[in-house]
């Protein structure tokens, strides 16, 4: 049986208050409740604040590049199946460099659990506007206010395919862990968004703002989140942010649907291929 | 039946049409037929980059002694319409032979066709009176073909069955070859004997025909990758193509991805979790790749990129073959970090140099790049059989989970004497270590201290003074002792071997470096090479002579040493009498 301590690699450096200590400490409480192995497990992390997730929580880590977490963790995860992958990318990262890619590994469907940590503002380059800055928030990159929409990662994920759509709060840490927890263990791409917020450069969206602006769907005992059409009437809603499982579906996942072997890793196959099959494949070329 | 004719050692037959007339297919048949009569094959397409309309040309040479390159002179041209004659006809030989269906001939003049035939075949008209279908114009023309270049009946037979029985059965056999046939006697009719160019009698040498795409998917196999990513491009895909038909029989993955960002991105996820990875592009999608190149070199994670450089820049001509890549592939990304880049000149090459690329991206953990061209990527080629004997896989410093177990501290980017450090794969026991794109420590943990990243940056490179003795040394073909050097690398070696030839016979002495790697610099072996010239040619199909700019920057060059770039940038291939003709011309 793992401990918090075995995924506990030092201690963290965020500014006093922000959200990633609860995501930190809600990785650590999934990872023990599902009893993974930290050397079985790679945390694949993106450009930002919460980037710095590798350097404090223990596991196979990878700091990759800005918005390319998704097609790097999916190959580690095609390659070796066996693995518990998982990968964390901040508002930016994952909604605007990176979304072609995450719109791709939603229709794949790879076995990867994403990661969302979204502070509705770019918090490592001092407090840009970013893809889910609300509608007129000023920042030092729109003094004037942004006049872009915000995107809605749900939404997005929904209609292109996701399996496993969910969303968290940092401050919650508890029904956050749930939250991995149940990520990790659906087979599929799992997405979940952790409303995060940043003390310093987001004087807007704060935890106190967000405890006022959420609702918990767990509270809705008519709500199903196998349901595609009330996650669609949930999320066009606009009074309040839904958080928890917003929904969930089972479709066969890339690797089953492509690996030889399922669930063998391509890696410590003997390499060397056999004369005589050479030989036929030649053949072609006769 | 032996036809009477001149001794024939070296022809090209053009076909040539509208793209959508089975200029390819009709091409690729005569190649094969060729290639089992046992004689060797060459073929050279000129297609645009779209499906249907435009005009496009396939020339199928072939020779009782090995080439690789595309002919100065057409000897047979096939038409589909006239229009063709007007962009190639001045391109044929002295006794060339023209067969064209459609009307327009009768305005050649005599001067116009100078000692050359001009034959109207009505192609399409016997397709549609003898087989209801136009789409039988093929199998007559290459039924005129057989008669003109006397080709084995028994061999076209066996590959039109080959062809079309399993997937269209036994009557569209029959029917393409009463085609064939049909195509040979009406030929008979109007073709002279002495018009004639009949081949002599060999036998299927066991050789293959293929393309260096087809070459450099087969060296992935054999040497060991598992895992492909890319997205689709010209003229690289067949590589991808090919990989996806055969991979699942090896355990291998074929991915296709969004876009080059993902591609090699998942291509170094797959690496670093332990498959040998790869991914193919070109043009653009090499630029989309940068990024991602320079996170290979940071992390150490091996990986081969195969780049199959087409006309630039931009999307600039999808189809057709240039040189024009060297810079980006050498220099290319952000930040300076080792690379290899290998540059096969042939077939055989594109098959062991990709086996060796990986190898070398193992070796060294650093991303390797195989660098083709359009130009051999994609036509067809004989040689001889590929020999597994000679494959090796060479895993490089990955360590075994028992060797892991004996040590004490692991760290991932430990500094060594030669900057390779030991490798552990995710999923190992006491291996953990953290894989930063941001410098790094010897646990790759981010770390911006001057001095490590002084260490850091010194251990990175300084695999590459290892990589340099390890990697693929250049050629040097010709007569040693001549004084008029040349030097090029990739598709110029074939066109380069044909000029030396070609010089040869004026009574001029000349030698070719082939160029087999272009990064880590083989910088001793180049020096050595011009030091022994009076003259140097630097042979390339691009604008601003990237090889030349390279090797002048990497060398100090004596001034009695002239050095001179022979350029073409038209978006075809070297034909072997431009370099000739310039090195007379100008020497």
């Amino acid at each position: 049986m793992k401990r918090e301590k075995d995924f506990h690699l030092s201690e963290p450096t965020w500014c006093p208050g922000c959200g990633i200590y609860g995501i930190f400490a809600a990785l650590k409480m999934a990872a023990v409740k599902i009893d993974l192995d930290p050397e079985e497990m790679v945390v694949v992390t993106g450009i930002g604040c919460h980037g710095r997730l590798n350097n404090h929580f223990r596991a196979y880590g990878f700091h990759a590049l800005h918005g390319r977490t998704l097609p790097l963790a999916s190959g580690i995860k095609l390659s070796n199946p066996r693995l518990s992958v998982l990968s964390i990318s901040g508002d930016g990262d994952a909604y605007s460099i990176g979304v072609g890619h995450f719109v791709h590994a939603l229709r794949k469907n790879i076995d990867i659990t994403y990661l969302v940590v979204d502070n509705r503002i770019y918090a490592l380059t001092q407090g840009q506007t970013s893809p889910t800055s609300p509608l007129g928030y000023v920042s030092v990159s729109a003094p004037f206010g942004t006049k872009e929409l915000p995107l809605d990662g749900a939404k997005l994920a929904l209609a292109s395919g996701g399996t496993f759509i969910a969303r968290g709060f940092s401050a919650q840490p508890k029904k956050l862990a749930a939250l991995i927890e149940k990520g990790i263990k659906h087979k599929g791409f799992s997405f979940i968004e952790v409303l995060s917020p940043c003390v310093t450069h987001n004087k807007i969206i704060t935890a106190q703002w967000l405890k006022e602006h959420i609702s918990h769907l767990d509270e809705d005992h008519s709500y199903d989140p196998r349901s595609k059409k009330q996650a669609w009437e949930k999320l066009i809603k606009e009074e309040k942010i839904p958080v928890g499982l917003i929904y969930v579906d089972e479709r066969a996942t890339y690797g089953e649907l492509v690996l030889p072997e399922k669930d063998q890793p391509l890696v410590g196959n003997d390499l060397g291929i056999d004369e005589q099959r050479f030989e036929r494949v030649l053949e072609e070329f006769q | 039946m032996k036809k009477k004719g001149r001794q024939i050692t070296d022809i090209s037959v053009m076909i040539a049409g509208i793209a959508g007339d089975g200029v390819l297919f009709t091409g690729n048949i005569l190649a094969k037929i060729l290639k089992r009569q046992g004689w060797w094959v060459s073929t050279y397409k000129d297609f645009p980059s779209n499906i249907r309309g435009e005009p496009t040309n396939y020339t199928i040479r072939t020779s009782l002694n090995r080439i690789q390159s595309r002919s100065d002179e057409i000897d047979v041209f096939l038409a589909f319409d006239c229009g063709a004659i007007i962009d190639h006809a001045d391109r044929m030989a002295g006794k060339g032979l023209l067969l064209c269906d459609g009307v327009g001939l009768s305005r050649y003049t005599p001067a116009q066709k100078k000692n050359r035939t001009y034959h109207t075949f009505p192609l399409r008209k016997l397709a549609r009176d003898n087989f209801k279908s136009e789409i039988y114009k093929n199998m007559i023309a290459l039924g005129a073909l057989a008669y003109i270049l006397d080709l084995d009946f028994q061999v076209i037979e066996k590959l039109i069955s080959e062809a079309f029985l399993k997937k269209k059965g036994k009557e569209v056999v029959e029917r393409n070859i009463r085609a064939i046939r049909l195509g040979c006697q009406q030929a008979e009719k109007i073709v002279q004997p002495e018009e004639l160019h009949p081949l002599a009698e060999r036998k299927d040498a066991g050789r293959l025909l293929l393309s260096g795409n087809e070459a450099v998917a087969l060296g992935a196999l054999a040497g060991g990758c598992r895992f492909f990513a890319a997205y689709p491009i010209c003229p690289a895909t067949e590589i991808w193509q090919w990989l996806a038909k055969y991979f699942p029989d090896y355990n291998g993955l074929v991915v296709q991805t969004e876009d080059e960002l993902a591609a090699l991105n998942m291509a170094l996820g797959a690496s670093y979790a332990g498959a040998r990875a790869m991914t193919s592009t070109s043009g653009p999608g090499g630029s989309l790749m940068m990024e991602a190149f320079g996170l290979a070199g940071m992390t150490e994670i091996p990986v081969v990129v195969v780049h199959v450089q087409r006309v630039g820049p931009s999307t600039g001509i999808p189809t057709k073959t240039e040189q024009s890549d060297l810079n980006q592939w050498v220099f290319g990304s952000h930040g300076d970090f080792p690379r290899i880049v290998l540059s096969p000149g042939t077939i055989e090459e594109c098959f062991d140099f990709t086996v060796r690329a990986f190898n070398l991206a193992e070796k060294y953990q650093c991303p390797v790049v195989l660098l083709t061209e359009q130009e051999f990527g994609q036509n067809l080629f004989t040689v001889k059989r590929f020999d597994l004997d000679k494959v090796e896989i060479d895993r490089g410093k990955l360590l075994s989970q028992e060797e892991l177990d004996r040590m004490k501290d692991y760290r991932r980017y430990e500094f060594t004497t030669d900057g390779i450090s030991p490798r552990a794969l995710p999923g190992m026991k006491n291996g953990l270590h953290m894989v930063e794109s941001n410098e790094h420590d010897i646990r790759g943990y981010r770390d911006e201290d001057p001095e490590n990243r002084s260490r850091m940056m010194r251990k990175r490179m300084k695999k590459l003074l290892s990589a340099a003795k390890d990697s693929i040394p250049p050629k040097v073909w010709g007569e040693r002792e001549a004084k008029t050097g040349i030097i090029g690398f990739g598709s110029t070696f074939g066109p380069i071997q044909e000029a030396l030839a070609q010089l040869k016979e004026k009574g001029i002495g000349a030698k070719y470096l082939q160029m087999r790697t272009l990064w880590p610099f083989p910088a001793k072996k180049v020096g050595e090479f011009i030091s022994s010239c009076d003259a140097v040619y630097i042979v390339e199909n691009n604008y601003s002579g990237q090889l030349s700019r390279l090797i002048q920057s990497q060398l100090r060059i004596p001034a009695r040493i002239q050095i001179k770039n022979i350029l073409n940038y038209s978006s075809l291939a070297f034909r072997p009498r431009e370099i000739s003709t310039e090195i007379q011309r100008t020497l």
